[in-house]
């Protein structure tokens, strides 16, 4: 009989974790059978449920149940482990899973080896382009899929290519956007870093669908290892064939060649993009033309985002009907996230479209870590939105996310929860907007810095009443004037959490207060001489001896030197320190 | 070197990996961050100086990024598992425990939710 494990893990939220308690009980009813050599209890660390009650998992292959009692134990033993048979009423059933496509590869291939990728049926999609598809049916393949572009604003894959194919000219160019630069977001490095081959292998194929010679990798500077990688995949392709005159035996010729960013934001917009590859100033200049018509050295040029050529050689190889068969109508495949913030597992997650924000944050990712509340969750970094609670059910797709005033971006998903405060977050993005807008078109320049200097105000307590009426204004002659998509959704953040807060923007104006203890303008702090034991604490540990008296009379906050940094309310053991 | 044709891939492919055991340490900016490379090193060195039959290989990302430094077990007659924030410690407890006792470390498994 073939050995067999049981991973156990108390999912609870509230009280203290019992795995160890049920895991001993457990071991000691098989212990006490005919199983107790053929089977190891083993506490888990996680075990991939949340809030689930008691999780038992039965490896290698075998069913996982949920909110398991002390009293099902019996049953598990004799049923489960000694019978085999799987207790139906106790199988996880309806969690949402995370499907891996886009990211089938990472952590699973060795990043540096193209044997392994070539295994892992890398460089199939190719082959089958050169050898049994022309360019048109190569298209015809990616209208089928109704794949969309991952980098944010999901314009058609297939019609991208099918316009540049479509312009005449004998000199193309393709360009992977691996400018990834939204706070929070990183599934561009990490596919990079993990599976470099799957994007060049995208390139390729994207670059003889259009028809191009040539391909650019815009990778920002910041990400040495994901330049590292990408140009040993580039090496290898070379050596064996895969890149260069005659690929794999076939007529087609394409060379690739990287190209970093030097950390502009605006770098990521396309025309902003190829201005920096062509060696001038990175700002972006009004469309049309697009870059399909005029882009690289006035020629045409699709450019596409590294989760978008990751997707490219799965769609090839099992055909665009079975990645149409995932998602939802409008938005097919799969989607990568970038899920931190509040949340407690933060890290990558793939999920099919039209999976809800509440299943990845709660299913997936744990939940909020401090078990509290959660307020909302921000998606597509400074272009995108905060997304309240109650709108959480909502199946993200493209489509969903634009009418809840956010945008589906690049994955980058923050949650947030309680403690955050809805004018500290706009003022947040707005300040990365202020730094990283080129300054070309006026109403991103100014707009920028006026709403960041409204909010400031706010938050500092001198908040007037037509402010938000104001933030309006700016924010829609922003959107309306602004030359290219950084200017035209930089208020987004504002405007979002107007929308869904703006009674905590009023109590910040009127009553000046700040409900998340954020803004520490608004803030005051004073000892609770009731609750106060006299232990010294705040006294020593406060920075700027804002704080006076000593064990006989008790201690007391100098307002005037206050600076209202918190130290004092961290460092009390007695909850004596009121923070109003 | 010899450029590759499209039978050349076909052969490679066709050329099953020996099946063989291995150990898998996440090394993206994520695991080297939280000190993924001194677990590698201490693997492989460990490996070698006991000389057991398991390759120690390098990997990417698995998107766990809050457990790194990741590691994932894959040896004969055990189930694969995946142990999170490994440290030169645990490494110690993986090798003893899992690759010569044949048994599964408490505590330190993260299993995670998704389609196989």
């Amino acid at each position: 009989m073939d050995k067999k494990y049981i991973l156990v893990k108390d999912t609870r939220r509230a009280g203290a974790d019992q795995t160890e308690h049920f895991a001993g009980l457990l071991a000691a009813k098989i212990q006490a059978g005919p199983a107790a050599d053929s089977v190891q209890v083993v506490r888990a660390a996680d075990i991939g449920f949340y809030d689930q009650g008691l999780v038992l998992k039965f490896l290698p292959a075998g069913p996982v149940y949920l909110n398991v009692s002390e009293a099902d134990l019996d049953r598990v033993v004799s049923e489960t482990v000694l019978g085999g048979r799987v207790l139906e009423d106790l199988a996880a059933a309806g969690t949402a899973r995370q499907l891996r496509v886009v990211l089938r590869n990472c952590g699973v291939i060795n990043p540096e080896s193209l044997e392994e990728y070539i295994r892992r049926d890398g460089y199939r999609a190719l082959s089958r382009a050169l050898f049994e598809y022309t360019p048109e049916k190569v298209i015809e393949e990616f209208k089928k899929s109704g794949l969309r572009g991952r980098g944010g604003a999901g314009y058609p894959t297939w019609l991208k290519w099918h316009l540049t194919r479509s312009v005449p000219g004998d000199e193309k160019y393709v360009i992977c956007n691996a400018d990834e630069g939204d706070p929070g977001a990183y599934m561009d490095r990490s596919i990079l870093e993990g599976d470099p081959h799957s994007v060049l292998e995208g390139m390729i194929i994207a670059g003889y669908a259009i028809g191009a010679g040539r391909g650019y990798f815009y990778i920002r500077a910041e990400y040495p290892l994901a330049i590292e990688r990408i140009g040993k995949a580039i090496g290898q392709a070379r050596e064996r064939g895969l890149l260069g005159a005659g690929i794999l035996g076939s007529n087609f010729n394409f060379e690739v060649d990287i190209r970093l960013g030097a950390g502009a934001f605006v770098c990521g917009e396309e025309t902003a993009l190829i201005a920096s590859i062509e060696g001038k100033r990175g700002t972006p200049r009004p469309r049309p033309p697009y870059p399909s018509v005029s882009g690289l050295w006035g020629k045409p040029t699709s450019i596409n985002n590294v989760e978008t050529f990751a997707n490219v050689p799965v769609v090839m190889t099992r055909g665009g009907d079975w990645f149409a068969g995932i998602g939802t109508e409008k938005s097919r495949g799969t989607k990568v996230f970038a899920v931190t913030g509040k949340v407690r597992n933060s890290g990558l997650v793939e999920v099919p479209m039209g999976v809800t924000l509440r299943q990845i944050v709660f299913d997936i990712g744990g939940g909020v870590r401090s078990g509290k509340k959660i307020k909302a969750v921000q998606t597509g970094g400074p272009s995108g939105g905060v997304i309240p609670e109650s709108r959480l059910d909502t199946p993200v797709d493209y489509e969903n996310l634009q009418k809840l005033g956010s945008i589906m971006g690049s994955g980058g998903m923050i949650v947030m929860d309680e403690d955050d405060c809805m004018v500290d977050i706009a003022k947040f993005y707005l300040g990365f907007c202020v730094e990283e807008s080129c300054g070309k078109c006026a109403p991103c320049r100014i707009g920028t810095y006026q709403l960041l200097k409204i909010l400031e105000r706010i938050s500092e307590g001198e908040g007037r009443s037509e402010d938000l009426d104001q933030m309006r204004l700016i924010a829609q002659a922003m959107q309306k004037a602004s030359l290219c998509g950084l200017g035209q959704t930089a208020s987004n953040p504002v405007l979002s959490t107007l929308n869904y807060f703006e009674n905590e923007y009023r109590e910040h104006i009127q009553a000046k207060r700040c409900r998340s203890f954020k803004c520490r303008d608004l803030l005051t702090y004073s000892i609770i001489q009731s609750k106060c034991k006299r232990c010294r604490q705040c006294f020593l540990n406060c920075p700027v001896q804002a704080i006076s008296g000593d064990r006989e009379v008790g201690f007391y906050i100098q307002l005037d030197k206050c600076t209202k940094c918190g130290k004092c309310f961290e460092v009390c053991k007695f909850n004596a320190i009121a923070r109003e | 070197m010899k450029k590759w044709n499209k039978s050349d891939l076909e052969k490679i492919r066709a050329s099953q990996e020996p099946d063989r055991d291995w150990i898998r340490v996440g090394m993206s900016t994520c695991g080297i961050a939280a000190g993924a490379e001194a677990v590698f090193e201490y693997l492989r060195e460990e490996v070698a100086r006991r000389g057991l039959p398991i390759e120690v290989k390098k990997c990417g990302c698995l998107g766990m990024c809050y457990a790194e430094p990741l590691v994932e077990v894959r040896a004969a007659g055990l189930p694969r598992v995946i142990y999170g924030q490994v440290n030169r410690e645990l490494a110690r407890l993986i090798v003893e425990s899992h690759l010569v006792e044949k048994k599964l470390v408490s505590d330190h498994i993260y299993s995670f939710n998704r389609e196989e």
